[in-house]
């Protein structure tokens, strides 16, 4: 009878220790629930601040080849291309484009001016050439012959 | 003189036989331009995430 309620009483006790450590685990899962979500909604937040920083829907819908473009070179940066010979060469054939593109047209015009202004100082030259020819003759008339 | 006008009519010939396959053309061209940048406008992550992967994979394949 003895041993009955000793067993009974050491039962009451686990039962109660087991009682106690499942509401704690009960208590420690709701614990990091709470921080999962609370971590979630921070970084939900993160995304959202920095999506309305960099304006990335209106960027696309203003120039979506260009954002688009501008990824790919982030991915590209972030893929270890950018010291590459591969880099170098890009870059060396913008370079050409660009200049032909941007300095040609100027080189054309300064040709252009260059030419134009050849011309017009050769006419006038010209002219001012034969007047002092005149003024030459007119000279030496007046010396002794 | 008769060169010069046979030249001026078979480059006006030429004109009026390109000048709709070349419309045509541009018309696909405005057409396909048009689906692409709303499908960019449509799915932006989906088509930002690409971009970046294939940017990332051209990366890769540069550094090797």
């Amino acid at each position: 009878m003895a041993s009955e309620s000793n067993s009974r009483v050491g039962d009451d006790q686990g039962n109660g220790k087991g009682g106690r450590t499942t509401s704690a685990l009960k208590r420690q899962i709701a614990r990091i629930e709470d921080d999962a979500e609370d971590a979630w909604s921070r970084t939900r937040d993160v995304f959202s601040d920095v999506t309305d920083t960099l304006d990335i829907k209106g960027r696309l819908n203003r120039n979506p080849y260009g954002t688009l473009a501008a990824a790919i070179g982030i991915g590209y940066v972030l893929g270890g291309g950018f010291f590459t010979p591969l880099t170098a060469r890009l870059v060396r054939l913008g370079l050409k484009v660009g200049v032909r593109l941007a300095i040609l047209p100027l080189l054309n015009d300064e040709a252009a001016n260059l030419v134009s202004g050849m011309v017009g100082a050769e006419g006038s030259s010209g002219s001012e050439s034969k007047s002092r020819k005149g003024r030459q003759n007119n000279s030496n008339e007046g010396k002794v012959p | 003189m008769e060169i010069a006008e046979k030249l001026e009519e078979t480059a006006r010939e030429f004109e009026d036989r390109v000048r709709p396959q070349v419309e045509q053309a541009k018309k696909r061209l405005g057409a396909i331009n048009e689906d692409v940048t709303d499908y960019i406008k449509a799915n932006p992550g989906k088509c930002l995430l690409g971009a970046l992967a294939l940017g990332y994979i051209v990366g890769r394949i540069a550094r090797r």
